[in-house]
This record gives structure tokens, C-alpha cells and sequence, in this order.
């Protein structure tokens, strides 16, 4: 891989490991839609990446929370039961 | 993950205990599961490759039901510490991504922050690997408290 494919990918693997995620029309959650642009490994990386950053995150929070979960949190109150 | 999760609080009402350990834990694996192998299919991945990877996810369920570790007070105080020492620019991208729990793209996040989008996710895995770098300086083990 030349440094810029690889510097590409390693944008690409960083973009993916943000909570914020698109709404289908439905308001379904969809993928990050850098996601769909990674290779396999690239989408390996990107999960072990999130992964760790959501540790991170909930260790930092007073409530133990990642972003996903404040992510999800302020969904709820939009969505019915 | 964040449908499966918005799924289960949608089922939670309707869900029976059947008397085993974790139940809710269990019913949210198997909704994660099922919404994983309809998206497979929709994407038309041949029959004999989804069941394999069914079977690795049925495998797997019981280190997922592994319990939670409760957030450790130093390794806060450890984050934050590493968190304060960042430089400037990585340090602003990861507090942004940070205090927005999700709720923003990183298009506007970075806007906000007057960088270019590559920059701004440049400045984030930079900021990473820097707190990385400094939590093992003071000693934290990675592998065992983020892995």
C-alpha cells in the first residue's frame, strides 16, 4: 500500500470510529458510511479502534457511559415503544 | 449496535424471564444477531457464508455475557491527566468528538473547530495514540483495561 492508500485508509478507519451514525428516511440507523468504503481489514481496524475508544470513553464518563450509549440514550426518548 | 440496542429497549416490556442468568442480556445478543444475519441478507452474501458466520456468533455469545467492569475512579483521573496533556489541536479534535456523545457528524464537528474534515480525523488518531502513549507511560496496562 503507497503512503497516501495508506493515510486514505487510515482516515477512512478513524471516521468509522464516531458514534454519530445516519438516519435512513425511516429514522432506522444506518452504518457510518465510511464503512462501506473500508476492506476487510480496514474494517477490522476500524472495530478494534472504536472498540478501545469506547473504553476509553466510558472510563472517562462519571456515568460510565460511551458515546454510543449517550447516543442511544438521547434516542430513546424519540422512539416508541 | 445503537439499533440493536434502540430494538431491545423497544422489547424490554415484552420480555418474559425464563430463569437463567442474564436473560435481557441473552434476548439482546439474539435480536443483535438476527438484525446482523437480515442485513447480510439483504445484501444477498451467499446462504453457506452467513451460516457459518451465525455459527461463529452462537460461539461467541458467552464471552459477551461476560460482566461489565465497573468504571475504576483512577484510570478516570488517569484519562483526564493524559486528556489535559495533549497538544492543542489533537486535543480540541478529541474533546469534540468526546463531548459530542454521537450526536454530530464529524463534518460539523470540525467545521466548529475551523479545521478540514481529514485534518480534524487526522488530529483524532493522533490524540489517540498520544493518550495511549501517555495512560502506559503511568503505568496502565491497555491490553487489559481498553482491550
Amino acid at each position: 500500500m503507497s503512503p497516501p492508500e495508506r493515510r486514505a485508509t487510515e482516515t477512512l478507519i478513524e471516521a468509522a470510529t464516531t458514534a454519530w451514525r445516519p438516519r435512513s428516511p425511516s429514522g432506522e440507523i444506518r452504518a457510518h458510511p465510511a464503512w462501506a468504503d473500508l476492506d476487510a481489514a480496514g474494517r477490522l481496524a476500524a472495530y478494534e479502534a472504536a472498540r478501545r475508544l469506547r473504553r476509553l470513553e466510558a472510563a472517562r464518563d462519571p456515568d460510565g457511559l460511551s458515546t454510543t450509549a449517550r447516543a442511544v440514550l438521547a434516542r430513546l426518548g424519540r422512539v416508541e415503544r | 449496535m445503537q439499533e440493536t440496542l434502540l430494538r431491545v429497549w423497544q422489547e424490554a416490556p415484552r420480555f418474559v424471564p425464563d430463569g437463567r442468568e442474564n436473560g435481557l442480556l441473552r434476548l439482546a445478543i439474539r435480536i443483535g444477531r438476527n438484525f446482523a444475519i437480515s442485513q447480510l441478507r439483504r445484501r444477498r452474501l451467499e446462504p453457506a457464508l452467513i451460516e457459518a458466520l451465525e455459527a461463529d456468533a452462537q460461539a461467541a455469545e458467552d464471552s459477551a455475557l461476560a460482566p461489565a467492569r465497573a468504571s475504576d475512579p483512577l484510570l478516570r483521573r488517569r484519562i483526564a491527566e493524559c486528556l489535559r496533556r495533549l497538544a492543542r489541536q489533537p486535543g480540541r479534535a478529541l474533546a469534540a468528538r468526546l463531548d459530542s456523545g454521537g450526536f454530530e457528524p464529524d463534518e460539523t464537528l470540525a467545521a466548529g473547530l475551523r479545521m478540514r474534515r481529514n485534518t480534524f480525523l487526522q488530529n483524532v488518531t493522533r490524540a489517540r495514540q498520544l493518550v495511549a502513549a501517555c495512560l502506559e507511560r503511568h503505568g496502565v496496562d491497555l491490553a487489559m483495561e481498553l482491550g
